[in-house]
C-alpha cells in the first residue's frame, strides 16, 4: 500500500473510531499494529502525521474514502476500522460510520 | 429583505450587566490568575493592606507585560475571539474575563504594565465615568496619575509585569449590618487562599512552579487526592486522543479520614468536606475548573467518600464542552461521559473496600455483637451475651435484680445513638474518642459505693 493510500487509510478509521471528535489511545495502538503488520515500512512517526493532519481537517469521511479506489486496499481499510473502533466496544456511532463507509464503498 | 441599522447595546444599562454575570471573588481572581500564569509569571502577589484610606486590591505578577499598545489593546471587553485557538499554557478563552471579572468585584478597574525594553503604562475602567457619559471611554493614566495609584508596586525600576488594580470593591458589602470591611477582607482572603491553593495546585509545584502569595504570606498548594500520603492508592490511567492534545482520566482513592493528618484533613475541609467533594475533577490546562460530584454518573455516598476521578483537558476542546466566560462551569461531551463511566467502578470499589475494611476491624469486639440477618437484610447491634465478665457478673447478681440488668442491657442497645454516630462519623470522626469517657462511669461508681 502506498503512503498516501495508508494516510487515507488512517484517516477513514479515525473518522469512524472518532465520530465524537476523541481517538482512545487503545484504539489508536491497535490502528497502527495492523497497519504496521501489513506494511513493514510504515513508521509510527507517519502514523501520528496523518492523526494530527486528520484533527486540523474539516474534511468529511467521503473525502477521504473517495481517494482509495482498489478493491483489497478497501477491503483492509474497513477490517483496521472494525478491529480499533471495536477494541473498547463498538459505539453505535461508530457503528454507523462503518456502515456509511460500507455502503459507500458498496461493501454491503 | 429589510434594512440593516446598527443598534448597539446602551453603555449604561450594558456595563450593568456584566457586573452581574456570577462571579465570586475566588472565580473573578482566578480568572486573573489564569492571564498571570499565561504571561510566564514565576511570582504573584495579591495585596489588600488595610490602611487609613478606601481598601483596594491588587494582583501583581513577574509576567512578561504588555506594552502601551497592547494594554490598550487587552483593555478592549472581548479583545479575543473565543474560536480562536490557543496556545497549551494559554488559560484564557473570551478575551474578556479580567474586565468582567474585575468589574463583578469593583467598580474601576487600573491595569499598570510594563514590558521589557518599555515604559510603564496604565490605563483604567471606572464604571461610574461610563455610566455618567453613557460612554465606553477608557482612562489613559499619566506618570503623575500613574504614581497616585494605591499600594503601587510596578516602577521604571521592573522589568517586567503586570498590576491590576481593583478600587471602589463592591465585593465587600458597604451596609450598616454588614462586619467592619477589614473584618469582611479578612474573612474573604481567608477563602480565597482555598480556592487558590486547590484550584492552582498543579502550578504551585514541580520545576516551573510559580510563588503565589496573599499579604505577603505564601500559598501553600492543596492536592486534592493526597498523592503523596501514605494510604493513598493510584488507579488506572487513561489517554485519548483529541484535537490539540490529549484528555487524560486518571483515578485516584484517599486515604482513610483516620489515616490523614488533622492539617491536611483540614485543608480539604475536614471528614464532611473529604466526603462532599468525592467524584470527579476537571482540570482545563491544568487548572482546576470542576471540583468533586459526580455529574450524574454516580451517586454521593459516605461510602464512595474517599473515590476521585482527575479529568485533564485541553482548551481546545472548549467550544465540544461548552465552557463558560467563567470558566467555571462546563458540559462533558457523551463520548467522555462514556468512557469515565467505564473509570468510576474502580476507586469507588476501591473505596469501599476502605470503608468495609475498618469496619471489618471495628467488628473484632468482644462488647458488641453485629446482627445481620441474610433473609431481611436488616442489620442489629447488640451487646455481646458470650462476654465473659457479663456472664459472671450476671452469674452473681441476685435473681430478683437479674432481669432488670437484662432488660436495661437491651435497652442500652435498643437506644444507640446512630444517627449522632453516623453523622459525626461522616463529619469529624477524629474526635470521636471512646477511650476518653470512662470518669463518668468511676464517678458514678464511686457514689453508689458511699451509698452502700
Amino acid at each position: 500500500m502506498d503512503l498516501e493510500t495508508l494516510d487515507a487509510c488512517v484517516k477513514i478509521a479515525a473518522c469512524i473510531c472518532g465520530k465524537d471528535g476523541i481517538l482512545a489511545e487503545a484504539e489508536l495502538d491497535e490502528m497502527f499494529t495492523i497497519i504496521k503488520s501489513n506494511n513493514n515500512e510504515y513508521e509510527r512517526k507517519a502514523f501520528e502525521e496523518s492523526i494530527d493532519a486528520f484533527f486540523d481537517s474539516n474534511k468529511q469521511i467521503e473525502d477521504y474514502l473517495a481517494l482509495v479506489r482498489d478493491p483489497a486496499d478497501k477491503k483492509f481499510i474497513l477490517h483496521v476500522a472494525e478491529a480499533s473502533a471495536s477494541i473498547d466496544g463498538l459505539d453505535p456511532l461508530e457503528n454507523i460510520a462503518l456502515q456509511k463507509a460500507m455502503a459507500f464503498w458498496g461493501e454491503h | 429583505m429589510g434594512n440593516f441599522i446598527p443598534l448597539a447595546p446602551d453603555p449604561k444599562s450594558h456595563i450593568k450587566t456584566l457586573t452581574r454575570i456570577g462571579y465570586t471573588l475566588p472565580s473573578a481572581v482566578s480568572d486573573i490568575l489564569d492571564n498571570s500564569i499565561a504571561a510566564g509569571s514565576s511570582n504573584i502577589a495579591l495585596l489588600s493592606l488595610p490602611g487609613e484610606g478606601e481598601q483596594s486590591f491588587s494582583i501583581i505578577d513577574d509576567g512578561e507585560g504588555m506594552c502601551p499598545k497592547e494594554l490598550l489593546q487587552n483593555m478592549r471587553i472581548g479583545c479575543k475571539d473565543p474560536s480562536d485557538e490557543r496556545g497549551e499554557e494559554d488559560l484564557g478563552r473570551f478575551g474578556s474575563g479580567m474586565k468582567t471579572a474585575s468589574f463583578s468585584q469593583a467598580r474601576r478597574l487600573t491595569v499598570v504594565s510594563k514590558s521589557r525594553n518599555n515604559r510603564l503604562s496604565a490605563a483604567s475602567w471606572d464604571l461610574d465615568e461610563i455610566e455618567s457619559r453613557n460612554e465606553w471611554c477608557v482612562q489613559v493614566l499619566d506618570d503623575s496619575e500613574i504614581a497616585e495609584l494605591p499600594n503601587l508596586e510596578l516602577g521604571d525600576h521592573t522589568p517586567h509585569g503586570t498590576q491590576i488594580i481593583w478600587e471602589k470593591l463592591t465585593f465587600i458589602p458597604q451596609t450598616s449590618h454588614s462586619e467592619s470591611a477589614e473584618k469582611e477582607m479578612a474573612r474573604a482572603l481567608a477563602e480565597l487562599e482555598t480556592h487558590i491553593g486547590l484550584h492552582f495546585h498543579r502550578f504551585m509545584t514541580g520545576k516551573n512552579k510559580c510563588h503565589i502569595s496573599i499579604n505577603n504570606a505564601p500559598v501553600a498548594p492543596i492536592d486534592p487526592f493526597l498523592t503523596g500520603h501514605p494510604g493513598y492508592q493510584e488507579g488506572r490511567i487513561a489517554k485519548n486522543r483529541c484535537k490539540g492534545g490529549h484528555i487524560v482520566i486518571q483515578t485516584h482513592v484517599l486515604p482513610h479520614v483516620k489515616k490523614i493528618s488533622r492539617n491536611e484533613l483540614a485543608k480539604l475541609g475536614g471528614a464532611e468536606g473529604i466526603s462532599q467533594n468525592q467524584g470527579i475533577y476537571i482540570y482545563r490546562n491544568k487548572r482546576l475548573i470542576h471540583a468533586g460530584g459526580w455529574l450524574g454518573l454516580n451517586t454521593s455516598n459516605q461510602l464512595h467518600a474517599l473515590a476521585r476521578v482527575q479529568v485533564d483537558v485541553p482548551s481546545s476542546l472548549d467550544h465540544e464542552w461548552k465552557t463558560d466566560v467563567k470558566k467555571a462551569s462546563l458540559q462533558l461531551p457523551s463520548r467522555v461521559q462514556r468512557d469515565l463511566k467505564k473509570y468510576l467502578a474502580d476507586p469507588v470499589k476501591k473505596s469501599r473496600k476502605v470503608y468495609s475494611y475498618r469496619g471489618k476491624q471495628d467488628t473484632a469486639n468482644e462488647y458488641w455483637r453485629i446482627n445481620e440477618r441474610e433473609d431481611t437484610g436488616i442489620i442489629t447491634y447488640e451487646i455481646s451475651s458470650e462476654n465473659t465478665s457479663l456472664q459472671k457478673i450476671l452469674e452473681e447478681t441476685p435473681q430478683h435484680t437479674r432481669s432488670g440488668l437484662v432488660q436495661y442491657l437491651a435497652d442500652l442497645a435498643a437506644h444507640l445513638p446512630l444517627n449522632h454516630i453516623y453523622e459525626k462519623m461522616s463529619s469529624s470522626p477524629r474526635e470521636i474518642d471512646q477511650t476518653a469517657s470512662p470518669q463518668d462511669m468511676s464517678s458514678l461508681l464511686k457514689k453508689i459505693f458511699a451509698k452502700l
